[in-house]
């Protein structure tokens, strides 16, 4: 790796986040880290990230989806890619009553469950780096 | 225009001078009253009307009451339907009562009678509609109540088990063998509490829409298959014989198959956690009777006949297995959900000592094809027989 991909996670419980941060950061990732939806959108502005980790079950319900549907909106935020973290695949499911297990929030997105091993949790960050680096070639 | 919860009642009668003076009776009365001088028109009225009952004559030229009946519900089991007969037809409208109906007007039928019985109709269509509602937000609510607490329960465990992830790596280099051990254990612990979690969510709120919305034609020898497989290796360390007897052709079930799987995996799971070594597992499945029968028959330690009733509530699990295995007690009441869920029946048969076997009964699924129904006709293999001890 040349330069350290910018990564940035968004999840409300800070012991999560240092599991996950810990293995990211051995793997010579830079990860920043914003633990509700608010502060995370702001440093989405402020700054140019390569990829967003985000709670999909945060404070009251689903405020991780409500945050997937803004990034979506946002002209500048929509080809960022997503790793969706969520507690259980089917808590998604139950938010999206008749849809797909996996909803495609993002144009380029995955999903993995909590807690997450990390090679899978690595394998998952690079595919999606590379999804999206060749997405924006011509 | 039509306010939307007006009620609407549809009179299916083939005599002029019923559906007039009914017209007239109900003239001025909350209720909307369409007509229709025979069966095919009521039929093709239903859609448009969307009546809340239906009454109709049991002897007109053409459908008869009988058959409208039948469509009326195929088409919205929740209308409510009385049925208009004769002096002579009382048979008939028993029988009519014995098919769903839910009341007879028996003719001639003065004004007040008429109202009368469309009134207490009428009441009982509100309360079947109340109860529907209300069964639906109590299935949301458990639903919601599951997800919840299964939540707040796991994000703990999951950020204690991500912690762990990342000190068995950083200590894989420093950590004595024994203390490597440990943390490993540590691990697996957290995640049976982790996977118990997610097991009890899954029987107190199985999702029956998402098992609906996955349902295929499935031939049960694949589920059965795929579940033989996942046990394959756990019976093989116990030199426990697994023996398959499937209906050829096999049998088709309408149903979500990864469910269906999870189902036998728990049956044979079970089987052989509660089989001595060297005992004998077999998974029948065939025809019968318009349905399904899959048998999952050990002749391990059984079931005590005062337990037989209990074994498919949740957090029950019976005395240690026969290597002392324990259960989370959960594996059979997520099971029945599923078959339920399915429109099937599961049930136990045990002898203490002998062995016990689980039915499940399924809705046969018939293919309409040119060949007809022929999973039906279906040659029967030798398997396990259900209440055979």
């Amino acid at each position: 790796m040349t330069e350290h991909k910018q990564l940035l996670m968004i999840d409300d419980d800070p012991d999560f986040v240092s599991g996950v941060k810990a293995i990211l950061d051995a793997a010579g990732y830079a990860v920043d880290v914003a633990y509700n939806p608010k502060d995370g959108f702001a440093a989405l502005k402020k700054k140019r990230y390569d990829l967003l980790l985000l709670d999909i079950m945060m404070g009251r319900g689903a405020e991780g989806v409500m945050m997937a549907r803004k990034i979506r909106k946002d002209p500048a935020l929509k080809n960022l890619p997503v790793l969706i973290i969520t507690g259980i695949r089917e808590q998604v499911a139950f938010l999206f009553p008749g849809q797909a297990v996996h909803p495609r929030f993002m144009p380029v997105d995955e999903l993995v469950e909590k807690p997450v091993e990390p090679a899978l949790l690595l394998e998952k960050v690079e595919a999606l780096l590379a999804a999206s680096a060749a997405s924006r070639k011509p | 225009m039509t306010p939307p919860d007006a009620v609407r009642i549809l009179l299916i009668d083939d005599e002029e001078i019923v559906l007039e003076s009914c017209t007239e009776i109900l003239r001025g009365s909350p209720f909307e009253l369409a007509t229709a001088s025979d069966g095919a028109r009521g039929l093709a009225l239903l859609r448009e009307v969307r009546p809340d009952v239906v009454v109709v004559d049991l002897k007109m030229p053409g459908l008869s009451g009988f058959e409208v009946l039948e469509k009326i519900r195929e088409a919205d089991p929740t209308i409510v339907s009385i049925v208009i007969t004769g002096y002579a037809t009382v048979s008939s409208a028993v029988e009519a009562m014995k098919r769903g109906a839910y009341d007879f007007l028996p003719k001639p039928f003065t004004p007040e009678e008429f109202r009368l019985i469309i009134r207490r109709s009428v009441e009982k269509r509100s309360l079947v509609l109340e109860t529907m509602a209300l069964r639906r937000e109590r299935d949301l609510l458990r639903e919601h109540f599951a997800a919840i607490v299964s939540h707040e329960l796991k994000a703990p465990l999951a950020a204690i088990q991500q912690n762990l992830f990342v000190l068995e790596r950083e200590l894989a280099p420093l950590a004595s063998e024994d203390q490597q051990g440990r943390l490993a254990r540590v691990k697996a612990r957290v995640g049976d509490l982790l996977q118990l979690i997610e097991t009890w969510r899954r029987g107190v709120s199985i999702d029956i829409a998402a098992i609906k919305a996955h349902c295929a034609a499935v031939p049960v020898n694949v589920p059965i298959a795929k579940a033989a497989e996942s046990l394959a290796v756990e019976a093989a360390r116990k030199d426990i014989e697994v023996v398959s007897a499937v209906a050829e052709p096999a049998p088709v079930v309408w149903g979500d198959e990864v469910t269906l799987t999870e189902t036998l995996v728990n049956l044979l799971g079970n089987a052989v956690k509660y089989t001595r070594p060297g005992g004998r597992i077999t998974i029948g499945a065939e025809p019968f009777a318009g349905e399904v029968r899959i048998a999952v028959a050990d002749n391990g330690v059984g079931i005590a006949a005062e337990d037989l009733p209990l074994v498919f509530d949740a957090f029950y699990s019976a005395q240690p297995g026969a290597a002392g295995e324990r259960g989370s007690g959960l594996g059979l009441a997520v099971s029945r959900r599923i078959v339920e869920a399915h429109g099937g029946t599961i049930t136990v048969y045990s002898t203490p000592g002998q062995g016990s076997t689980f039915v499940i009964t399924l809705p046969i699924h018939r293919d309409d094809g040119p060949d007809g129904p022929r999973h039906e006709a279906a040659p029967v293999a030798a398997s396990a027989k259900e209440g055979r001890r």
